[in-house]
């Protein structure tokens, strides 16, 4: 019986840590994200925007992407796992509340269109 | 003067063709290599349900083409991605990406 409790005990301590592992960032707050895109909006806000260097591509579209991918996408771009030069530099500025806000902003925008 | 301009449009065509590198995509040869492939994970339509899988309905083809060719490279790491991104084709990549492009999200983008 004392082992069965004790291993309960472990068991959620270890999916407590493996949730916080997955979080790591601070909770986004959506509101604050929208204050924050001033360097998000010149490529990412213009419906069609190209970035030219170092290939041309069409900049993707963000609203209603997983806050989680979005948030990875900028912590990988931050670390330089990912690899884009404007990305990586605008990453780079940005905090770990940030990108949690900015990531929660961009998943939640769209969502007032649905059913149009 | 004539052939001159004949010169300058195959010219041209010739240069077209290997710019794109790829035939025309075709949307229903990438549906079905979507089914195959992608669909698992990324849902169908592309419209993903998991947090983990990003969601590809109604994203610009060319930036999902650029994100295949970048898993294939190994430019963009990751593990799933470039094993699943390594055996596609240049058409094959062409395809998916119009296949994608070309599915409603489920909610509306807004850029």
């Amino acid at each position: 019986m004392k082992r069965t409790m004790i291993a309960a005990v472990l068991l959620a301590a270890a999916v407590a840590a493996a949730d916080a592992t997955a979080q790591g960032a601070p909770a986004g707050d959506p509101a604050k994200g929208g204050e924050k895109t001033l360097l998000c909006s010149g490529c990412h806000g213009i419906d069609g925007w190209r970035t030219a260097y170092p290939e041309v591509y069409k900049v993707p579209r963000l609203g209603n992407q997983h806050e989680a991918y979005l948030l990875k996408a900028l912590q990988e771009y931050k670390s330089g796992e990912r690899s884009h030069p404007s990305m990586r530099a605008i990453a780079a500025s940005l905090s770990d509340q940030d990108m949690a806000d900015l990531a929660a902003y961009y998943a939640q925008r769209g969502m007032k269109t649905a059913g149009k | 003067m004539m052939r001159a301009s004949l010169l300058s449009v195959a010219l041209a065509v010739a240069l077209a063709c290997s710019a794109t590198g790829a035939a025309a995509a075709d949307i229903e040869a990438g549906k079905a290599k979507a089914a195959e492939v992608c669909e698992t994970c990324h849902g169908a339509g592309g419209n993903s349900t998991s947090q983990d899988f990003p969601k590809l309905g109604g994203q610009y083809p060319d930036y999902l083409s650029k994100a295949l060719r970048d898993y294939q490279s190994g430019g963009r790491k990751n593990a799933i991605m470039a094993s699943f991104a390594k055996p596609l084709s240049k058409q094959d990549i062409e395809n998916l990406a119009a296949y994608y492009a070309a599915q409603p999200p489920a909610v509306a983008f807004k850029p």
